[in-house]
C-alpha cells in the first residue's frame, strides 16, 4: 500500500512536471517528447491502481496506452512537424511566463476541486485525482493560448490523457470494448487532425491558426 | 416485421456502402449508391419503428448493446428521412460538378465513403445502449464529417474544418468525463458490463449519488451541447454550415444536430432520478432559452444565406431543448418540432444550395427574384423559409403552438415571454431577407443543366410533409412521438 503510494507520487510528480514544461516550452519538438513522457508515466497507473490482482484487462489497457500514447503519437506528431512547418516554436498567444502563472493558479484550483469531489470519490488516490483535474485545465489552456495547429493537437492530447486518468481511477467497470472504443477514436483523431494540418499548411502556407479568421459573426 | 433483423442490416448496409464507393469507379455510381443505400436505410427504419411500436415497446440485438426503444426509434426514422432526401439532392447537386470537374472521382469516392460512414455512425449512437458505446459513436461522427465540411479545400472551408474539428473535439472530451461521472456516479453493488446501460442507469433500483450525477450531467449538457450548437458554445456551427457543400449542410443541420441532442436526453432519466425533476429541467430551459435569443440577434444582421440559415439552427435546437426542459407536454412538442425542423431545414439548405450555384453566390443581395429564375427551388426556399420562421398552417407553426402550451402549463412565464420576443424578431428579419431573395428583381444568373428527374419528388415530399403534418397528425406518429416523449419525460 505504501509502495503504491510513493509510485503514484512520484507519477504525479513527473506528470506535473511535464504539464509545466509543456506550459513553458519554446520548441515543438521538446514540447512532444514531454507529451510522450507524461503518456508513459499515466499509461502506467492502471497497473499499479486496482482492487484485485493484476488482470489482462489492466496489462491490456496500460499497454495499449504507453504504445498509443508514449509512442505511437508523438511520432505522429514528429512527422507533421518535420513535414508541415518551417518555424519550430510555439508561437503563443498567452506568454510562457503567464502560461506557468496560470498552471500554478490551474493546480490550485485542482487541488480544491479534488477535495470538494473527495467525498464522493472514496475509492480514488487523492493525488491522481488532482492530477487528472490539472491535466484537463492544462490541455484546455494550451488549445486555447498556442497559436500552432499542432499545438492545439498536443493540448488535445493533455485533455485526453487527463480524462483517461479520471476514468481510470473511478470507473471501475467499464466494458474492454468501451475503453478500446475510446483508444481507436483518440487514434483516429490525431490522424485526422494531422491530415488537416497538412491541408492548412499547404493552403495557408503555415499553420498558424491566427492566419483562421476569415469566418465571424 | 423483422425488426432486430432491420436493425442489425441498419447498421451494416451503410459501412458496407462505404467501402464499396471507394471501389466506384464513376462519380456518378457513387452518387446512385449513396441513393440507393439511403432508400434502403429508409424502409428499415420504417420497419424498425413499426416494430418498436407493435411489440414490447423495444427491440435489442447483440446481446443488448444494440436497445432501441420508441425515443431511439423516432430518431432513427427521421435520420434515415434526412438522409433520404440529402442522399437524392446530393445526386442533384454534384451532378452539376461531376460536368465541371469539381468532382472527380477521387473526391467522389471521399464523398462516397464519409457520407455513408457519418450515417453509420450517427446510427450507432442511436441504437448503442451502453452510454459509452454512444459516445465512440458520437466522437466517430466528428471525425467522419470533419473532411466533407472541406470536401473542396478551399482556405474558408479549411479554417471552418479546423474549428469544427478542435472544438467539437473538446466537446466531445467533456462529454466523456460526464459519462465517467455518470457511471461514478453509480452507489449500488452491481458494477458490471451493464452499469453503464443508460436503462440500467436510469433504472429505480439503482442508486447514485446526487453530487456526482449532477456534475455528470453539466458536463454532458455543455459537453453534447457543443455539438448540438446551443449557444453560447455554438461557434462553430455557423461557419462549419456556411462552408460545407449543401447536401453535407443539409445532413449537418437536418440530423446531426438530433443526435447530439439524443445523447443530453438518455442522461436526463438518470439526473432526473437522483435529483428529481428541476435541476436539468431548468437547465435545459436556460440553455434553450439562451440559444434562441443568440440566434435572433445573429439573424437580424446576416447577409449570407446558408449563415443565416445555421442561425435558424442554432434557434431550433433552443426550441427544442426548451420543449425537453417543459416536462411531458414539452417534451411532445420538442419531439414533433424534432421531425418538422429536419425536414424543414434539409428542403431550406437544398433550396439555397441550388439557388447558390445558379447566382453564383450565397450573400442574400445577390440572390433576387429567385422565384422567377428557378420556379421549383425558388417555391422550396420561400415554402421552407416560411415554415421555418412558424407561419401556419405549416407543420412547425403547430408544434411551436403546442410547446406555448406547455410552457403555459409549466407555468414557465420567463421562458415563455423570451421565447415570443425572439420569435417575432426572426419573424420580421427572416420575412425580410426571404422577400428580397424570393422576389426583387433578379441579377444575371448561371444557366444550369436541368434537373434530374429527383428534384420535383424531393421538394415534393418535403414541402408535402410540412403542409400534411401542420393540419392533420397521423395515429401511428401521435403514438410514437406520445411514447418517445413518456421516456424522456417520466
Amino acid at each position: 500500500m505504501i509502495a503504491t503510494l510513493s509510485l503514484l507520487n512520484t507519477i504525479q510528480a513527473v506528470g506535473l512536471l511535464s504539464c509545466f514544461a509543456l506550459l513553458g516550452t519554446s520548441r515543438i519538438g521538446a514540447c512532444i517528447r514531454w507529451l510522450s513522457l507524461q503518456g508513459i508515466v499515466f499509461g502506467l497507473v492502471p497497473l499499479i491502481v486496482h482492487d484485485d490482482g493484476l488482470s489482462l484487462r489492466a496489462v491490456l489497457l496500460s499497454a495499449g496506452n504507453i504504445a498509443l500514447k508514449g509512442i505511437v503519437f508523438p511520432w505522429l506528431l514528429l512527422r507533421i512537424r518535420a513535414r508541415a512547418d518551417f518555424s519550430r516554436e510555439v508561437d503563443p498567444f498567452v506568454g510562457y511566463i503567464a502560461s506557468i502563472l496560470f498552471g500554478v493558479l490551474a493546480l490550485g484550483l485542482s487541488v480544491w476541486l479534488g477535495l470538494e469531489m473527495k467525498p464522493a470519490l472514496a475509492r480514488a488516490p487523492f493525488v491522481m485525482l488532482v492530477s487528472s483535474i490539472f491535466l484537463v485545465l492544462v490541455g484546455v489552456f494550451l488549445i486555447v493560448a498556442r497559436k500552432k495547429a499542432l499545438m492545439q493537437v498536443i493540448g488535445y492530447l493533455v485533455l485526453e490523457n487527463g480524462i483517461f486518468l479520471f476514468g481510470v481511477i473511478t470507473v471501475v467497470g467499464t466494458p474492454l470494448l468501451v475503453e478500446l472504443g475510446v483508444l481507436l477514436d483518440a487514434f483516429v483523431g490525431v490522424f485526422v487532425m494531422g491530415i488537416a494540418i497538412f491541408h492548412i499548411n499547404r493552403e495557408f502556407g503555415s499553420m498558424d491558426i491566427d492566419r483562421l479568421t476569415a469566418l465571424r459573426g | 416485421m423483422f425488426a432486430e433483423q432491420s436493425l442489425i442490416a441498419m447498421l451494416v448496409l451503410p459501412v458496407t456502402g462505404a467501402g464499396l464507393s471507394l471501389a466506384l469507379a464513376r462519380p456518378r455510381d457513387v452518387l446512385a449508391a449513396i441513393v440507393t443505400i439511403a432508400l434502403i436505410e429508409l424502409v428499415l427504419a420504417f420497419d424498425l419503428g413499426a416494430g418498436v411500436l407493435a411489440g414490447r415497446g423495444n427491440v435489442t440485438a447483440a446481446d443488448e448493446w444494440l436497445y432501441v426503444d420508441a425515443f431511439s426509434a423516432f430518431h432513427i426514422v427521421v435520420l434515415a428521412l434526412v438522409f433520404a432526401l440529402s442522399s437524392a439532392f446530393a445526386a442533384i447537386y454534384f451532378a452539376r460538378e461531376v460536368e465541371e470537374g469539381g468532382f472527380c472521382r477521387a473526391t467522389a469516392r471521399r464523398f462516397g465513403a464519409l457520407w455513408l460512414g457519418a450515417q453509420a455512425a450517427m446510427l450507432l449512437v442511436l441504437t448503442s445502449h451502453n452510454l459509452g458505446v454512444m459516445w465512440v459513436g458520437m466522437e466517430a461522427t466528428t471525425l467522419l464529417t470533419a473532411f466533407l465540411i472541406s470536401l473542396h479545400p478551399t482556405s474558408l472551408s479549411l479554417e471552418a474544418m479546423w474549428k469544427y474539428l478542435i472544438i467539437c473535439s473538446i466537446g466531445i472530451a467533456f462529454a466523456f468525463m460526464g459519462t465517467l461521472l455518470a457511471a461514478a456516479s453509480i452507489r449500488s453493488g452491481n458494477v458490471a458490463a451493464e452499469a453503464l446501460f443508460w436503462t440500467h442507469i436510469a433504472a429505480a433500483d439503482t442508486q447514485l449519488d446526487p453530487t456526482l450525477m449532477k456534475l455528470a450531467f453539466v458536463f454532458v449538457l455543455v459537453g453534447y451541447g457543443t455539438k448540438a450548437g446551443l449557444a453560447p458554445i455554438h461557434s462553430w456551427l455557423p461557419d462549419a454550415h456556411s462552408q460545407a457543400p449543401a447536401p453535407v449542410s443539409a445532413m449537418f443541420s437536418g440530423f446531426l444536430l438530433n443526435t447530439a441532442l439524443y445523447c443530453i436526453m438518455r442522461f436526463v432519466p438518470p439526473a432526473q432520478h437522483a435529483l428529481g425533476r428541476g435541476f436539468a429541467n431548468g437547465l435545459l430551459i436556460g440553455f434553450g432559452v439562451l440559444s434562441i435569443l443568440v440566434a435572433a440577434g445573429f439573424i437580424v444582421f446576416q447577409r449570407d444565406a446558408k449563415r443565416l440559415l445555421a442561425y435558424h439552427s442554432v434557434e431550433h435546437m433552443g426550441i427544442i431543448a426548451l420543449g425537453y426542459g417543459l416536462g411531458p407536454l414539452g417534451a411532445f412538442a420538442a419531439l414533433f418540432h424534432t421531425l418538422n425542423h429536419s425536414v424543414c431545414k434539409s428542403l431550406a439548405f437544398f433550396a439555397v444550395g441550388r439557388l447558390g450555384q445558379r447566382f453564383g453566390s450565397h450573400d442574400m443581395h445577390r440572390i433576387a427574384g429567385a422565384l422567377r429564375v428557378d420556379r421549383l427551388w425558388g417555391t422550396a426556399l420561400l415554402i421552407s423559409l416560411l415554415a421555418l420562421i412558424g407561419v401556419a398552417p405549416f407543420s412547425i407553426f403547430m408544434s411551436e403552438y403546442q410547446l406555448l402550451r406547455a410552457a403555459i402549463g409549466a407555468g414557465a412565464w420567463l421562458a415563455l415571454v423570451l421565447f415570443l420576443a425572439a420569435s417575432a424578431v426572426v419573424f420580421v428579419a427572416a420575412l425580410r431577407h426571404l422577400i428580397d431573395m424570393a422576389y426583387g428583381s433578379a441579377a444575371n444568373t448561371k444557366r444550369l443543366p436541368r434537373d434530374s428527374h429527383l428534384g420535383v419528388p424531393i421538394v415534393a415530399v418535403a414541402a408535402g410533409l410540412l403542409l400534411v403534418l401542420g393540419l392533420w397528425m397521423p395515429r401511428p406518429l401521435l403514438d410514437a412521438i406520445g411514447r418517445a416523449a413518456a421516456i424522456v419525460a417520466g
